[in-house]
């Protein structure tokens, strides 16, 4: 049973691996394919990622310490009919002991361009996983929520006590990646 | 493990157009730039002007590191026919004094010193699926030949350029030094890697400004001495 989710909802996790799935159909009419990323930045106790490679997405689907892994990009959400397009799997064990947080978000790539927005995108949502029992701890439905939205901070992992949590924020931007890279990230960005 | 914020980073969100891979069986490192114009005029410019009016002179290097991230041969020391002494000879580092690497997979075309030509004034050119395996990373760079003594920067060089194209001739990344405030006072840019990963090669742009006019500064952080 999923828990859709309310913003500021944390949530325990026990779990040691988890995936982060992120979904969409893709476009059935004419215009440009919709191409949704999902993205983790690795953030220390300076609220910046330590190195590019603690930043994981499309370009770069490790990090270094081993523990994220993004499945690869879906440039049209043509990946699976069903199920999560864009994966980034998480092996809590494995992080980097300076990472204290682990922030997903997710944009539409180029949307500016495009013209496009979450409200454009049919059954697209990110949601969390238990990789041990399969099964759907939180989901946000983007289309519903963001409608006019580009861009969706969805919420973070972070260390308390040793131990992980998941807090849901939910904050949509009219914003693309670039944004929430020069947030975490003082070197140069090629857009 | 101790992990450090490195300055100059780089980040490149760019995608290709419909998703496909670029072909990195080989790879080209493409130098450009223009010709100094020669303000002061003629012989007698020349003459007063000491180096004030000296050519730009940019090259492309590129140093073949192993899997410790380091540079194994250094080459050797050899003696040219006017009684130079030229050192890192035939090591694993591709530049002016040593244009072709011992394996035969990587070369520059030439040693350009004045940004004479239109397009690339130098290419470092790298089969890369051939290449031993041995050799892990590449990284290239491009550093303004005696800048320093002779007052030059990359702020000052017009359309100075650097950039990487792939096996079928597309382009994957470009850097442009003149006209960026990042690179003036700057001699050198470490400008990008190509790295192994998943039985092939993946490219990364870095754009790092450096201070230094001489490559072999740079070459120190990747040596074993």
């Amino acid at each position: 049973m999923a828990i859709n989710l309310q913003k500021g909802q944390k949530i325990d996790i026990g779990l040691s691996r988890l995936s982060v799935g992120l979904g969409w159909n893709p476009n059935e009419g004419t215009g440009a394919a919709f191409d949704l990323d999902a993205s983790a930045f690795m953030i220390n106790s300076s609220r910046l990622i330590p190195a590019e490679e603690y930043f994981i997405f499309y370009g770069n689907t490790d990090s270094p310490d081993g523990a994220l892994h993004h499945t690869g990009d879906d440039p049209t959400g043509g990946n699976s009919a069903e199920g999560d397009d864009e994966t980034i799997q998480v092996d809590l064990s494995r992080i980097n002991d300076s990472i204290e947080e682990i922030l997903f978000v997710v944009t539409i790539h180029e949307a500016a361009q495009r013209k496009q927005n979450f409200g454009q995108v049919r059954n697209s949502y990110i949601r969390i996983v238990d990789e041990a029992t399969h099964t759907e701890v939180a989901k946000y439905e983007l289309g519903e929520d963001f409608s006019i939205e580009t861009a969706v901070e969805f919420g973070r992992l972070y260390k308390r006590n040793g131990s992980w949590k998941f807090e849901a924020s939910g904050i949509g931007y009219k914003e693309d990646l670039a944004f929430f890279v020069s947030k975490y990230f003082t070197g140069q960005v090629i857009k | 493990m101790a992990i450090n914020l490195v300055k100059g980073q780089t980040i490149d969100l760019r995608k290709n157009d419909k998703g496909e891979e670029f072909d990195l069986s080989q790879v080209t490192i493409g130098l450009g730039w223009d010709m100094r114009q020669q303000k002061s005029g003629g012989f007698f410019g020349k003459l007063l002007g000491g180096n004030k009016d000296a050519d730009y002179d940019l090259d492309a290097i590129a140093f073949l590191l192993d899997a410790n991230g380091k540079v194994a041969s250094l080459g050797r020391t050899v003696q040219t026919s006017d009684g130079r002494q030229i050192g890192l000879y035939e090591g694993d580092v591709v530049f002016f004094n040593s244009q072709k690497h011992p394996s035969g997979h990587i070369w520059l075309t030439g040693d350009n010193r004045t940004g004479a030509g239109d397009g690339d004034d130098e290419q470092i050119i790298v089969r890369l699926n051939a290449l031993d395996p041995k050799y892990d990373r590449i990284v290239f760079l491009v550093t303004i030949y005696q800048g320093r003594q002779k007052g030059q920067h990359f702020g000052m060089v017009e359309n100075a350029f650097i950039r990487a194209v792939d096996a079928r001739g597309k382009e994957i990344a470009r850097f442009s030094m003149s006209g960026d405030a990042a690179f003036s006072n700057m001699c050198g840019m470490i400008f990008a890697e190509v790295y192994r990963k998943d039985g092939g090669w993946k490219f990364r742009a870095l754009g790092n400004p450096e201070s230094s006019d001489n490559f072999v500064e740079i070459l120190r952080k990747y040596t074993y001495q």
